[in-house]
């Protein structure tokens, strides 16, 4: 860990990743400062893909998510890969359980109601934004069969099996098909 | 195995973002680990997915880093930050849609999360209570665990400066005490030093006694006993400071009733060790 002091006098710290995940590992509120600032968009922006038009909810999965990272620190594996993979996991997982959520599915229920209609408009907005963002938007380069697939794997969280069942394919096409597109999507991140 | 296909098969990228089943993961780091080929694709498209995922990072809220850090300063280590956040929240979320269909489903809504927070509080209180008392448990028995650890330590440092003395001071005289006939195992050494009066008391075995019962420790002074004090029965090496003596030819140790008698029981005589030292 390396001090510098800034033009303005206030000093900020700076990690490297070791050091991040050393002073992590010792609960240092200074590193967790610093992992939000340096993750918290990453972070969002992913639970904003798979919480839509909700920002206030996807603000409180973010703060579980730093919560879980704060609880859990010790049991990541840096030889499973690296900080930011198992984060993002996190947050993944964190958004999934939020959509399976019953209070999520009642509240959802509820926007169904036709004396609901004032948010249509508003719905369909941020549907075009987050849309606009990271996985989602590359995902528009694919044939739909492929990310219809990934959108229910990785954006809703199912699992292979209820993903052939949901759709009528079989397993082994359901595997092959979100492995081709996994493959594509990697040729699309720069 | 051909190492290209394996990489470019796509387990890279359904490792990275979680969704490889429990056994692809599980071959999967056992092919990291067995081929450096493996583990640098590895490391190659996490930081490319990294990446990726910083170039579309979009503004948190500054009010979350907040709430975060606030939560977890107040938490001690092993406690559990506050979880019902979001649940409360979420009952705001509910409060647009409902209040239009009716009042009272919201109160009805708001009672049960209410009570679903309330019992939360109740169980987090409860379980923090029954922590601090185990805690306070566990710190008691170490208490008494170390004030006996401690006065074995004090006890054998006593002993040990008492034989490093009685070895390099000519003054000490050491008296081995020998089991009578009527108590052939009991064991004892009195260290005497016949300058300063010290006299301690090494008891390595004396058989136990009745709850009001004692030894008593005797100095013979030209014929006459003179109380040293008394002991309780232990099979443990212990060392007792004893009172003082100018003089003495043997040393005896008598059962006296608790307390000690002024003068010693003969006929109970345990046993008896005779100084060298001319008087």
């Amino acid at each position: 860990m390396s001090l510098y002091i800034s033009n303005l006098g206030i000093p900020t710290t700076t990690y490297s990743e070791q050091d991040l995940i050393v002073a992590l590992k010792e609960r240092n509120e200074q590193a967790f400062g610093y992992l939000y600032d340096s993750y918290s968009g990453a972070l969002y922006s992913i639970i904003k893909q798979l919480i839509i038009d909700n920002n206030e909810l996807a603000s409180d999965v973010l703060q579980e998510v730093f919560i879980n990272i704060w609880r859990k620190i010790d049991s990541y594996d840096q030889t499973k890969g690296r900080l930011f993979t198992w984060m993002l996991n996190i947050a993944r997982n964190a958004s999934i359980d939020t959509l399976r959520s019953k209070s999520y599915q009642n509240s959802q229920k509820n926007q169904e109601l036709p004396d609901n209609v004032y948010k249509g408009g508003n719905n369909q907005t941020t549907q075009v934004n987050i849309d606009n963002i990271g996985l989602k938007k590359i995902l528009e380069k694919l044939k739909v069969e492929h990310r219809v697939l990934v959108e229910l794997a990785y954006f809703k969280g199912f699992t292979h099996e209820e993903i052939a069942e949901m759709q009528g394919i079989p397993l082994g096409t359901v595997k092959t098909r979100i492995r081709n597109a996994l493959i594509q999507l990697r040729d699309y991140l720069k | 195995m051909n190492v290209q296909e394996y990489i470019s098969g796509g387990i890279i990228e359904s490792y990275v973002m979680g969704l490889a089943t429990e056994s692809e993961r599980l071959e999967f780091e056992q092919k990291c680990a067995q081929y450096p080929e493996v583990a640098a694709a590895f490391r190659e498209f996490e930081e490319k997915w990294e990446k990726f995922a910083l170039q579309n990072a979009v503004p948190a809220p500054e009010m979350v880093k907040v709430r975060f850090l606030e939560a977890i300063r107040n938490t001690a280590s092993g406690n559990t930050p506050s979880f019902n956040q979001p649940k409360i929240i979420t009952m705001e979320n509910e409060k647009e849609p409902v209040r239009r269909t009716g009042g009272s489903r919201f109160l009805a809504a708001a009672s049960v999360i209410l009570l679903i927070g309330l019992a939360w509080f109740a169980f987090q209180y409860n379980s923090l209570k029954s922590t601090n008392a185990d805690l306070s448990k566990t710190n008691n028995s170490l208490k008494t665990t170390l004030n006996s650890k401690d006065s074995i330590l004090n006890q054998i440092l006593a002993e040990d400066a008492v034989t490093k003395d009685a070895v390099s001071n000519p003054n000490v005289t050491v008296v081995n005490m020998v089991g009578t006939g009527s108590a052939p195992k009991s064991s004892a050494n009195v260290y005497w030093d016949s300058t300063s009066s010290n006299v301690f008391l090494v008891v390595k075995n004396m058989p136990a006694l009745p709850t009001d019962q004692q030894y008593q420790l005797w100095a013979l002074i030209d014929g006459k006993p003179s109380d040293l004090g008394v002991f309780d029965a232990t099979n443990e090496k212990v060392i007792l400071k004893m009172k003082n003596t100018k003089k003495a030819q043997a040393f005896a140790i008598t059962i006296e009733r608790k307390g000690g008698s002024p003068s010693p029981t003969l006929q109970k005589m345990q046993s008896l060790g005779k100084t060298t030292i001319k008087q």
